[in-house]
């Protein structure tokens, strides 16, 4: 039975397609229109919940948040290559998921917020200072993390890659400069710019701009 | 054999408690972040994050406490903590960061304002932001424990040990969960675990000394 994702290309399910492109597994993309809270369906609701996007159904497998998709997708169809095959590389895989769900994603998601969907002379400076000064910090992590080997965990492209850029697309989507951690920078644009990635964020910039336009005139019309 | 560095007090509280659950045999080093001791160059050798808790097992070096209980269960608690099925074990993975990205920035913020801050020193302004972004995570809680004991099944395992220690900080800081009765009885036999029980047994003591 073909996978299915649930959530559109200007959601976090742009993730689960990037892992999926990755590996080379078919799939169905079903896009939810959030505007017309079709996240909010009964049927939708019976197979999450909270009504968020991204939702996966493989067989009789079905789960939400998209760092744990991509878990689940590395470990069934990427052994080897995107999951390691060790212990301690698993290990690793799973804990910079954790912290880019958990760290990283609070620090740079509300930036995009500030940035992509407000005009400049309505942006909060203060959160934004608030939010570079947690960034900080995290960037450091990863700027040890990658002098130490090419990829997160080890030389290898793994999971725990992806998820960490996956996220910190928000930081490239916001203009935030990270020239001062070039072991970063130079992760950042091999991970981000591989083939299987390029061929979502290629079908995704046309949709986004298309929602962009909607969402403003739906929050005009919001008052 | 595991070394778990953090003292029980802090988020490595949520380790101890996966550990005893585990029962296994482990070495606890209760550092204390607050005197600094996570900001040496000793420690910075194993988690470069500088934050408790980590964990080392033989040459396994990790950070952030769900991912070391996710460690914990799956090395340790085959057929227990951790489902023997593909389904369980991606379960168990998705409730772990529903639990970070959910659950944790609404509980934590709370958690701040209560134990941190004296009473009239408290933000009623945060504790309603809160309480606001409390209720869909908990909305989601309730409709999966509608039809079921423990968050993927009929048995406790890691997803629920990583929620339950997030969701403590609600229970902690008497937060009202009477709109959700489903959760309010997962979270109390939770709660009621004999090893949750010897994880604050450790933090009592910990805290005495």
């Amino acid at each position: 039975m073909t996978i299915k994702i649930y959530g559109s290309l200007v959601s976090r399910a742009t993730r689960n397609l990037w892992m999926l492109e990755e590996l080379g597994v078919d799939y169905e993309r079903i896009d939810l229109d959030w505007i017309k809270q079709e996240n909010r369906s009964p049927d939708y609701l019976k197979i999450n919940p909270a009504g968020q996007v991204p939702t996966l159904i493989d067989g009789d497998v079905t789960l939400s948040e998209s760092l744990g998709i991509n878990l689940y997708l590395a470990q069934k169809f990427g052994g080897g290559v995107l999951w390691p095959d060790d212990d301690a590389g698993q290990a690793r895989c799973i804990q910079w998921s954790v912290w880019a769900a958990g760290e990283l994603e609070p620090a740079v998601y509300p930036r995009v917020y500030e940035f992509v969907f407000k005009k400049a002379k309505d942006r909060d400076d203060a959160l934004i200072v608030k939010l570079a000064e947690r960034t900080l910090p995290l960037l450091d992590l990863m700027e040890g993390a990658l002098s130490a080997s090419a990829y997160l965990v080890g030389d290898a492209f793994s999971v725990a890659d992806l998820n960490v850029a996956g996220v910190m697309e928000y930081l490239d989507r916001s203009d935030f400069d990270i020239a001062q951690w070039p072991k970063t920078v130079a992760w950042y644009e091999t991970t981000y710019g591989r083939a299987a990635n390029q061929k979502v964020q290629g079908e995704r910039a046309p949709v986004a701009e298309a929602m962009l336009k909607r969402i403003v005139e739906h929050s005009r019309s919001e008052g | 054999m595991i070394t778990l560095l953090g003292k029980a007090a802090s988020r490595a509280g949520r380790c101890l408690w996966a550990l005893e659950e585990a029962g296994i045999e482990y070495e606890h080093k209760p550092v204390d972040y607050a005197k600094g001791e996570a900001k040496t160059d000793s420690f910075r050798a194993i988690n470069p994050n500088a934050k408790i808790p980590a964990l080392t097992d033989g040459n396994v070096a990790m950070f952030e406490s769900l991912a070391i209980n996710l460690y914990i269960a799956q090395n340790y608690g085959k057929g227990s903590l951790w489902p023997d099925d593909a389904a369980g074990n991606s379960a168990c993975q998705q409730w772990t960061l529903f639990a970070a990205t959910e659950l944790e920035p609404p509980s934590a913020a709370r958690l701040v304002e209560f134990i941190f801050k004296t009473e009239e020193n408290r933000s009623q302004e945060a504790l309603d932001a809160a309480a606001e972004k409390t209720k869909a995570p908990l909305d989601a809680l309730e409709a999966t424990l509608r039809d079921r004991d423990y968050l993927t099944g009929d048995y406790f395992n890691v997803a629920d040990l990583n929620v339950a220690c997030v969701a403590e900080y609600l229970v902690r800081t008497k937060f009202a969960l009477s709109s959700w009765p489903k959760v309010n009885d997962w979270i109390t036999r939770c709660l009621a675990r004999p090893a949750f029980a010897v994880m604050l047994d450790i933090k009592a003591t910990e805290m005495a000394a």
